[in-house]
């Protein structure tokens, strides 16, 4: 009798053990904090490094600070081609008639967040002098700002600030009150920018820029390092809790002036329902939570499940999502589910270091290696063939592209003419060429097949390469130091010009700069020189179009691919335009509550 | 007893000692300099040179009272490891990963020890049997089936298809919530592996002549297991089991980053694939001195639980 209560209550003591663990882990959505609330709920592919404005410089970082801290201008939501419309400026800036003196107006009435760094708490309305501060500190070495590039040798006195940062002990002893010649404010609320040559891009590129947005002084001397996770700006949003490498929530920033959504957008947007909010005050959403996801499954599954609104299609699920004719699959039409697909400013290539003593004399070489590679074959295995075949360094969504730029280049597919190219280069040579290293910047499958696909078109014209697969940080400091042969890589705009793509063989950029190729070309130079501080005109179109090519002439990289992106929503997510630089678009998106409650139904409707 | 744990406490020292140097000869010499790749793209000469004054790579290596080793040294001695490369003290990294790593890897750890300890009593005690034979081959499969697969299978089925646990970490769930999927996965993935060698252990116990002589007495079957067998059969056990524990403080990297869950696991591969190796020095460490600690209980517990051995 004894023994069998003692059975009883040992099954018992499991049982409940049993029904703990299941009962905790079920997943029991009246747990989520929906309720009435917008939250928009999205994946973050990579952790998110810092939420200070100064010193971001990654896409992810970037994505969550521009809905904290906002710049002077931004890029219009729905106008193309791509527009810069003021933001924080009440207009666009006075330029004087030699280039050099913007002067900016400043809204009135913006005020910080409220935060415990402000007397009181209560946040201040925004000065001119918060963007001198902004800039001033990403001059200041001690900082270290991965942003200084951008204004190396552009505004009076800023350098000779910079070399002053230069003596003091640490980042926190530096000066901010001392004057830099280029940066003052005529008043509260006027910022003139004096620069010592015209500098066209200073609007798009700076101003528009999440370097240049204001960050409360008074939080950076409250915070000292802790600034990183204490972004205390004039946003739409503000932060609510970062876990780092885990999740970042922010809400509503109620001291937030309100923005009307647009009114005007390009041709169709109205049809497409991009218009329905106009003259409506953002930003809609109450919440927003990004979840730091590094594993493409779990991050569809929820997507699928509904709990986060939009995702991009994983090479693993494409063929669940897309059908052959590039349409969605009859499974996502069921679920609601809109596709969009937009054309990105980027460019990949497999890049030639041209100070290379046997890539770098031998141009028949570097031709021979841009026509062994099948750039469609290679499309449609790694990307499904979405991309775009790249036969230059300018994408077709830039104003200067070359529809004809095919014709002009050594980008193509072309094995015989490869091999004949071979044989010239053999004789430069003087004799069999050696094997040649290929750097490339993973070690995952992906970059294994990446690497073993180059090779196979390579040995296949007679090429030899030795494919060295290698960590990131690994990869960057073998280019940055120029020792690699031959390097996989890639860039996108960060703004619509093509100063972007054409200063990367700017000889004055060599590694560790942008110009990775180490190209140097004293025409292209010039040419460049010319360019940089010209304004947007045709003339200036028609250069970029000749710096172009010289560059393939010298063919210094075999351009592969132009990416396209393929994304998807849910169809609650309202306000989805697809923007190539979508910085600060939180703001503009809203969701329908009563389909989003619907999607529940759907999904057993669908089972 | 006392004079025993106190030597082997100073041998910790040179233990310690060669963490540290091996940590860094590997990161600093070997790595190589990781200025450039902090500095960002684009960067100038100027702010690559102020980055190697700012992390200290500027000073001499070895040879000098403030060189890199000693300093190194010091910061490891005194638990100050400085910030990681975003600027956050690795110190509030570590304590704020440890939870949740613990939340998943000690219940984990127990439902591994406790259900392949049982399992292997009662597979050993009918060896030969059928239900031995399928033990084994379950094992074997288990063994042969790759971690990646249990977690996106139990993933895919068990969260996203009948729903019975959430896919992956939201700030809205509670821990229980969250880690309670990949404990399964993580003790169903265990499983093959640990009853194989705790059947082993049970196996070379029941073969012993005292086990013959006990139910040659007359004594039941659970007698002798729970009684004797499992008894002698804990030196075994607890070297395996004390051992694994400072691992549990590593976290689990797989279920972590499948699960989201923000543990030391994800903090080691983020600083691993970040080469930031000021997070990789204080966690190498920190888990040399659990390993040490830990070697030093598995020795305590030899003499509880076999008066045969002699700490001494």
């Amino acid at each position: 009798m004894f023994a069998m209560k003692h059975k009883e209550k040992r099954l018992l003591v499991i049982a409940l053990i049993a029904a703990t663990f299941v009962l905790t882990g079920c997943d029991n959505s009246s747990s989520e904090k929906d309720s009435d609330e917008m939250v928009l709920r999205h994946v973050l592919f990579t952790k998110i490094k810092g939420l200070d404005p100064g010193n971001v410089r990654d896409v992810y970082s970037n994505t969550v600070t521009s809905q904290i801290c906002e710049t002077l201008y931004q890029y219009h939501f729905l106008k193309r081609p791509y527009e810069i419309v003021p933001l924080l400026a009440e207009g666009m800036p006075q330029i004087s008639d030699d280039f050099l003196t913007y002067t900016i107006k400043i809204k009135k009435g913006v005020r910080f967040q409220d935060d415990k760094c402000f007397p009181g708490g209560r946040g201040r309305e925004l000065k001119a002098e918060d963007f001198i501060f902004a800039i001033k500190r990403t001059a200041n070495i001690k900082y270290l700002s991965q942003n200084w590039s951008m204004f190396d040798g552009k505004i009076a006195g800023l350098d000779e600030f910079r070399r002053i940062t230069k003596g003091c002990e640490s980042e926190e002893d530096v000066d901010y009150s001392r004057e830099v010649e280029g940066l003052t404010a005529s008043d509260e609320h006027t910022l003139v920018i004096k620069l010592k040559k015209p500098w066209p891009q200073l609007v798009g590129t700076a101003l528009a820029d999440i370097a240049t947005a204001p960050i409360a002084k008074e939080a950076v001397y409250s915070y000292g390092r802790d600034i990183v996770s204490h972004p205390v700006g004039t946003g739409p949003f503000i932060l609510k809790e970062w876990r780092r490498g885990s999740y970042v929530e922010l809400i509503r920033n109620p001291n937030f002036r309100g923005e009307p959504y647009p009114s005007e957008g390009g041709p169709g947007d109205a049809k497409a329902g991009y218009l329905d909010d106009a003259g409506r005050i953002m930003p809609f959403a109450d919440r927003i939570v990004w979840t730091v996801i590094e594993e493409y499954q779990p991050a569809w599954l929820l997507f699928l499940q509904g709990k986060v609104d939009n995702s991009p299609i994983p090479k693993d699920n494409y063929n669940e999502a897309i059908t052959e004719t590039r349409e969605l699959t009859t499974a996502m039409k069921q679920r609601n589910i809109r596709l969009e697909k937009f054309s990105d400013p980027s460019t990949f290539w497999l890049g030639f270091n041209m100070q290379d003593s046997v890539l770098g004399k031998n141009k028949p070489l570097r031709r021979a290696i841009s026509y062994a590679i099948d750039r469609e074959e290679f499309i449609e295995i790694f990307f499904n063939g979405r991309h775009l075949v790249a036969h230059g360094i300018i994408p077709p969504l830039m104003d200067s592209y070359d529809p004809n730029i095919k014709e002009k280049g050594y980008a193509r597919y072309d094995p015989e003419k490869g091999r004949e190219l071979l044989k010239e280069a053999e004789k430069i040579n003087g004799g069999q060429l050696p094997v040649l290293k290929m750097a490339v910047p993973g070690t995952d499958s992906f970059y294994r097949q990446f690497g073993q696909f180059l090779k196979r078109h390579l040995t296949a014209i007679g090429v030899n390469v030795d494919v060295e697969y290698m960590d990131w940080p690994t990869y960057m400091e073998k280019v940055n130091t120029r020792s690699v042969q031959m390097f996989c890589s890639g860039v996108r705009a960060s703004i619509p010009d093509d100063e972007d793509f054409l200063g990367m063989f700017y000889s004055k950029y060599w590694a560790p700069g942008s110009n990775r190729f180490n190209y140097l070309n004293p025409e292209f130079d010039k040419l460049y020189e010319k360019i940089e501080v010209m304004f947007d005109s045709p003339e200036r179109r028609e250069l970029y179009r000749k710096m172009e090519l010289i560059v393939l002439e010298d063919c210094p990289a075999a351009f592969l691919n132009h990416r396209v992106v393929f994304a998807l929503h849910h169809d609650w997510y309202k306000n989805y335009k697809p923007h190539a630089f979508a910085y600060g678009m939180s703001k503009y998106r809203r969701i329908d509550m009563k389909k989003r409650a619907e999607y529940k139904d759907l999904l057993k409707k669908i089972k | 007893m006392t004079s025993y744990i106190i030597r082997r406490l100073l041998y910790t020292i040179p233990i310690v000692f060669g963490v540290l140097l091996l940590t860094f000869v590997l990161f600093t010499l070997v790595g190589g300099d990781i200025s450039i790749e902090i500095a960002g793209k684009g960067a100038t000469q100027e702010t690559i040179e102020e980055i190697r004054e700012e992390y200290g790579l500027n000073k001499p290596l070895f040879l000098a009272w403030d060189s890199q080793f000693i300093n190194h040294f010091k910061s490891a001695l005194t638990f100050d490891f400085g910030r990681a490369r975003d600027r956050e003290p690795i110190i509030g990294k570590i304590k704020r990963g440890v939870g949740p790593s613990l939340a998943l890897t000690v219940p984990m750890f127990f439902g591994i020890v406790i259900i392949s300890v049982s399992l292997a009593l009662v597979v050993a005690s009918v060896r030969g049997s059928i239900w031995d034979i399928l033990a084994v081959f379950i094992c074997v499969a288990g063994m042969s089936i790759p971690y990646l697969s249990f977690i996106l299978f139990g993933q895919y089925f068990l969260a996203y298809k009948w729903g019975l646990f959430p896919v992956f970490f939201s700030p809205d769930l509670t821990m229980a919530q969250y880690v309670a999927l990949p404990v399964l996965i993580g003790i169903a993935a265990g499983l093959g592996g640990n009853l194989r060698f705790y059947r082993t252990v049970m196996l070379d116990e029941m073969r012993s002549d005292y086990v013959r002589t006990a139910f040659a007495k007359g004594l039941d079957t659970k007698r002798v297991l729970f009684k004797h067998v499992l008894k002698n059969a804990m030196v075994p056990i607890i070297t395996r089991v004390v051992l694994a524990i400072p691992f549990l403080f590593l976290g689990s990297l797989l279920l972590e980053r499948f699960f989201g869950i923000p543990g030391l696991g994800y903090l080691m591969i983020e600083a691993i694939s970040s080469r930031d190796y000021f997070v990789i020095n204080a966690m190498t460490y920190i888990s040399a001195i659990l390993f040490v600690v830990f070697n030093l209980i598995t020795d305590i517990c030899y003499s509880l639980v076999d008066p045969r051995i002699s700490l001494e």
